[in-house]
């Protein structure tokens, strides 16, 4: 036997001997090289075993010999399966077009699917793929190279800076890559540049409109900086007027600075305790025992169980506690004052913009009352004042 | 065989380090556990029945004893046995069998 496979491909039968003498017809069959397999008795004392098929014919001449009769119990393999379909045609047949039909229907579109994060409308792309002859159960033979549906497709799509089509069997992805393109700039109506708050101008660049004030000038909030008016008073007219205009700018800060500073930190010792959810209770399961911190910090994540794209009410809340200890540092008034005049800086420059720049600081009054250091601070802050008031042009009569 | 060549066989197996079974033509038995006896070089099936397989070697008999014993596969030189295996008796010529 060469290996069952083998066999069965070929064919073979399970046949019984009756009668006669079992020894002389094994030792008659070994001498024709004749291949048996599974040489048994069964219950009734007569010898089965199994041949193959060209080796059944052979075998009975040797049959008549011993003086015994074989009688076929089973026929098994390939062979005799394609017999039995050949009796049974409708069956045969069945089996014919569904691989056929297999065969035909997988060589549609079944799905056209649009990849890539895209800013492009997926009908559009849809349109322009449909217009290249890309478009479900369409029959995949008649498609085009799918470079080619690329290249046909980017030069369909104006936004796109490439476009990719992959077929995987049945399903087209087209990926598509947008083109970067500069912001669009809101058309913008005449307009003047007034003054933020009073100042004094330190540098003035007009780019587009007329300067009406000079380095040095005080002005005042709501003053025109850059007016947006151009030409004589019966010829004018009204522009974008765009600039940029510093100016010093006064702030008085008022800043409490307390003496003692508390200080949070994690020690990284920390416990964790699970918990199975079930809807909106928790069991808690592991994570028991261990010191209580004195103060800690606790942060929880829950890990639901997803069947499919349900979410399912039950699930593991993880929990981890963190410890944490706090450190009180005394400050000495002027590491206070420090500390607050520089926490009042940076509050300051957020305030008033990217470009601002601190030029003096003034302390005009400080008092340690209660634990504590008041300070009032004027600051001198060179900073952008311009701001853009929209020109309002009646009609003319 | 006649005396004279096979003690001349004997000599150069004995005298180049041969395996015995390559000079002389002797059966080979490769038996795994109780399961399986594989025989090589025998010279025919004498009686099988689900309790004892004896096969004619060059000189003598051998006899497989077990229960339920069926013969996988058999060929001109080898037979592989498998079943409940017993014992493997050998029976040189001349000596009666059983």
């Amino acid at each position: 036997m060469k290996g069952t496979w083998f066999a069965a491909v070929r064919g073979y039968v399970w046949i019984k001997l009756i009668g006669g003498n079992p020894e002389t017809f094994l030792n008659a069959a070994t001498a024709q090289r004749i291949g048996l397999w599974n040489i048994a008795f069964s219950k009734d004392g007569e010898l089965t075993f199994g041949i193959s098929v060209p080796d059944f014919f052979r075998l009975r001449p040797l049959v008549r010999q011993c003086g015994s009769k074989a009688r076929i119990l089973a026929k098994r393999g390939v062979p005799f399966q394609l017999a039995r379909l050949s009796r049974r045609k409708t069956f045969a047949a069945g089996m014919l077009v569904f691989v056929s039909l297999l065969f035909l229907l997988s060589t549609f579109v079944w799905q056209v699917r649009i990849g890539g994060d895209t800013a492009i409308p997926e009908e559009q792309i849809l349109r322009a793929a449909r217009e290249e002859g890309l478009f479900p159960f369409q029959w995949s033979l008649r498609l085009q190279d799918s470079s080619v549906l690329a290249r046909r497709l980017t030069a369909r799509l104006p936004d796109a800076s490439w476009v990719g089509v992959e077929k995987k069997g049945t399903m087209i992805v087209i990926t598509v890559v947008d083109s970067t393109k500069p912001d669009a700039k809101s058309a913008k109506g005449p307009q003047d540049l007034v003054a933020k708050m009073d100042a004094v101008v330190t540098r003035i660049i007009a780019e587009n409109g007329k300067p009406q004030v000079e380095r040095h000038d005080r002005v005042r909030s709501g003053q025109v900086l850059v007016s947006g008016w151009l030409g004589d008073a019966d010829r004018r007219k009204a522009v974008v007027s765009k600039g940029k205009v510093m100016g010093l700018v006064w702030h008085e800060m008022r800043i409490v600075s307390p003496l003692v500073r508390e200080q949070k930190t994690l020690t990284g010792a920390s416990k964790e305790r699970t918990y199975w959810v079930i809807g909106s209770r928790a069991l808690q399961i592991a994570g028991y025992g261990g010191e209580e911190y004195a103060e800690s910090r606790t942060g929880a994540a829950l890990y639901p169980w997803r069947l499919g794209r349900w979410m399912l009410p039950l699930g593991i809340l993880k929990e981890r506690e963190m410890e944490v200890l706090t450190t009180r540092d005394s400050l000495t008034a002027a590491q206070a004052k420090e500390a607050g005049l520089r926490q009042a800086r940076t509050e300051l420059l957020s305030r008033c913009g990217t470009d601002a720049r601190i030029t003096s600081e003034n302390i005009l009054h400080e008092q340690s009352e209660s634990g504590k250091v008041r300070l009032t601070v004027l600051y001198e802050v060179e900073q952008s004042i311009a701001v853009e008031r929209p020109i309002i042009q009646t009609p003319s009569e | 065989m006649p005396r004279l060549s096979r003690k001349l066989r004997k000599w150069t197996a004995a005298f180049l380090d041969l395996p015995q079974d390559v000079a002389l033509d002797l059966p080979r038995v490769t038996m795994i556990g109780g399961l399986q006896v594989t025989v090589e070089n025998h010279r025919g099936v004498l009686h099988f029945s689900p309790k004892t397989l004896r096969l004619a070697m060059d000189r003598g008999e051998m006899e497989v004893t077990g229960e339920n014993l069926v013969i996988r596969n058999i060929g001109a030189e080898e037979v592989f046995v498998e079943g409940e295996i017993l014992g493997v008796t050998l029976h040189p010529k001349g000596k009666p069998s059983g």
